[in-house]
């Protein structure tokens, strides 16, 4: 069976496995949170009155969409879901003892991370995406859907993308790391939150640095987080972010997969 | 892949496409407001032709209930010019009348004929018979248009064509539309064969953004630029705005927000640099006046991109001093 067959099996396989397991549930919450927020805004909305107000001045469908894809998807949710998920891409198998199945099939074992990366990509993104779009058409009035499209579809792909490559460094940390729930956690919100707030050369270093950047909606400045990070922001021009993002994507997902093949994993008794 | 995995990528998948395919359907073709939720913005619009320039609107019932307008009742002048009006036509503006709906149609020379540009749309309670009579006395015509009756008047000291008559019609049992006839029939046309503002989706964002405002107008700045006759030196001087609306809540005092776009954002950082400017020499001159460095800090510039944003607040203090200004020059003619 060659390496692309197989990691199809495992997509098929795995993809069941991942949708019906308890970490849906969790999913489910994180990602049904701004689905409600964006109810409760029309409700309010609906009554005359304002939601969010910026300086005095009322922020409005398309406004609130906005932050709500910096502060709520981009910022929180996607660096969740791929810590989440990415890291139990393997280890969930160690920890289960079920990885001796898999190993001892007769296919490469880099196309069983990869089918399982691709499972993953899948779950989150069947999840997230429509709960985005269910977002978008809640708060943005139709009048506005005509001029706010494009950066819709935008919004899309660059969550697609972010999953992509946040799960591809999980991953990687699963597969190499012994407890990488931990070191993946204190990856996207300690170390990405700090190094983005400080000036330097460091932000190169996160993944966020190069997604806010693509975000096609102005940085909210109502937090003295995102104030002192809007002082600190150095925008890298659209192809070099892409570049890197698309250089993390690549160089993790390979690492892993190499790192599957090595590895000898030992199983406790 | 079980057929419990199969239905939740369907059902995913399907909520993808036809998002998406609405926001293609939406980009190419235009989804007038109707669809999804009601209109923003008061019914009157739905007689507003849609290449109406500037939408104004303003809830006269608000207004007169106002502290504000309370505060300067008695300042006003007599009671006997109103008394006269309102025995002639029956109708008393403080009480009958409840919105104001004024739109500004380009058509023709805003500068040189702007009685062919203005529609005024006025909900309240009208005695249309009355009004009616009165006309007539004044050597009015009536005539039916669409259903509706149509009050014309000519004026018969202007060459002018019949085109140019001006004219009310008796639009809905409390709307009547007043302007030139050509644009109270254009106002009928419009509601009739549902081509009005509302249909127009750059305006209706706009209207959409407007929060508890009791007095606003929207419209496009540059379309009434064009035809407002002004010097070729003066026009090339004035900011590069497309889009504008302001907004006011009145009551105690006036709070409001004065939004323009720009037609790119160096056009944009220009007009904020102006108004940062201006602001600046606005707190230096309101001193140590309470009421006026009150107003001076209320001012907020904000926006980004190509939108440009000025709040402000006129508080209670500011018409304190307009008041005792008021009474001080009635007491000094008092005593002359």
């Amino acid at each position: 069976m060659s390496f692309w067959q197989a990691s199809r099996r495992v997509f098929d396989l795995s993809l069941g496995e991942m949708l019906w397991s308890r970490r849906t549930i969790f999913m489910a919450l994180v990602v049904g949170g701004p689905v409600l927020l964006a109810v409760i805004v029309k409700v309010v909305e609906l009554f005359g009155m304002s939601a969010l107000r910026v300086n005095g001045q009322r922020v409005a469908g398309f406004g609130v969409f906005g932050v709500m894809i910096w502060m709520l998807f981009l910022r929180f949710i996607v660096p969740v879901l791929g810590v989440f998920y990415g890291t139990a891409l393997m280890a969930d198998e160690v920890e289960d003892k079920t990885i001796t199945y898999l190993f001892t099939r007769p296919i490469p074992r880099g196309a069983v991370l990869v089918g399982k990366y691709l499972a993953y990509l899948a779950c989150t993104g069947l999840v997230v995406l429509p709960s985005v779009m269910i977002v978008y058409f809640l708060l943005v009035p139709p009048a506005a859907i005509a001029g706010s499209f494009v950066a819709l579809v935008t919004d899309l792909g660059l969550l697609g993308l972010g999953l992509a490559v946040y799960g591809a460094v999980f991953a990687f940390v699963g597969a190499y790391f012994k407890r990488p729930l931990v070191i993946g956690l204190l990856f996207a919100f300690g170390w990405e939150q700090v190094v983005l707030a400080l000036p330097g050369y460091l932000k190169q270093f996160t993944i966020a640095f190069y997604l806010q950047s693509l975000v096609p909606h102005a940085m909210p400045s109502d937090g003295v987080a995102s104030i002192l990070q809007g002082m600190f922001r150095e925008s890298p021009p659209i192809g070099v972010a892409l570049a890197w993002l698309l250089a993390y994507l690549v160089v993790f997902l390979y690492m892993a997969t190499r790192v599957v093949e090595r590895k000898e994993y030992v199983l406790e008794q | 892949m079980s057929n419990k995995t199969r239905y939740f990528v369907a059902v995913t998948g399907a909520i993808l496409v036809i998002g998406l395919g609405t926001g293609i359907v939406a980009s190419y073709m235009g989804l007038p407001v109707s669809v999804f939720t009601s209109a923003a913005g008061p019914e009157e619009l739905e007689y507003v032709p849609a290449d109406a320039a500037v939408v104004a609107y303003a809830n006269v019932r608000d207004v007169m209930n106002s502290q504000l307008r309370q505060r300067f009742r008695e300042m006003e002048p007599g009671q006997d010019q109103k008394n006269e009006f309102e025995e002639k036509t029956g109708l008393n503006f403080e009480q009958d009348i409840e919105t104001v709906v004024a739109a500004v149609l380009p058509k023709g020379n805003l500068a040189s004929k702007p009685q062919d540009a203005f529609l005024i749309l006025a909900r309240g309670r009208f005695q249309a018979a009355r009004l009616e009579a009165l006309a007539l006395e004044h050597g009015a015509t009536v005539t039916d248009y669409q259903g509706k009756r149509l009050i014309t008047h000519h004026d018969a000291d202007r060459n002018d064509t019949a085109d140019d008559d001006m004219a009310v019609g008796f639009v809905e049992a409390d709307l009547i539309a007043f302007g030139s006839a050509n644009t109270v029939r254009a106002a009928i046309d419009a509601r009739r064969d549902n081509r009005n503002v509302v249909a127009n989706i750059d305006m209706m964002r706009l209207v959409n953004e407007l929060d508890n405002a009791n007095a606003w107008a929207v419209g496009r700045f540059d379309a009434i630029a064009g035809q407002s006759g002004l010097p070729t030196e003066i026009a090339s001087q004035m900011p590069a705005i497309t889009w504008f609306s302001a907004a006011g809540h009145i009551n105690g005092g006036i709070s409001g927000v004065l939004k323009a776009e720009t037609k790119d954002e160096a056009s944009a950082q220009n007009l904020r640099d102006v108004l940062k400017g201006l602001l600046a020499l606005a707190k230096m001159q309101a001193g140590n006046q309470p009421g006026m460095q009150q107003l001076a800090d209320s001012l907020i510039l904000s926006g980004d991109g190509k939108n440009v944003a000025l709040s402000f607040q006129v508080p209670t203090e500011v018409f304190d001093v307009l008041e005792g200004l008021a009474k001080g020059r009635k007491a000094v003619g008092a005593i002359q």
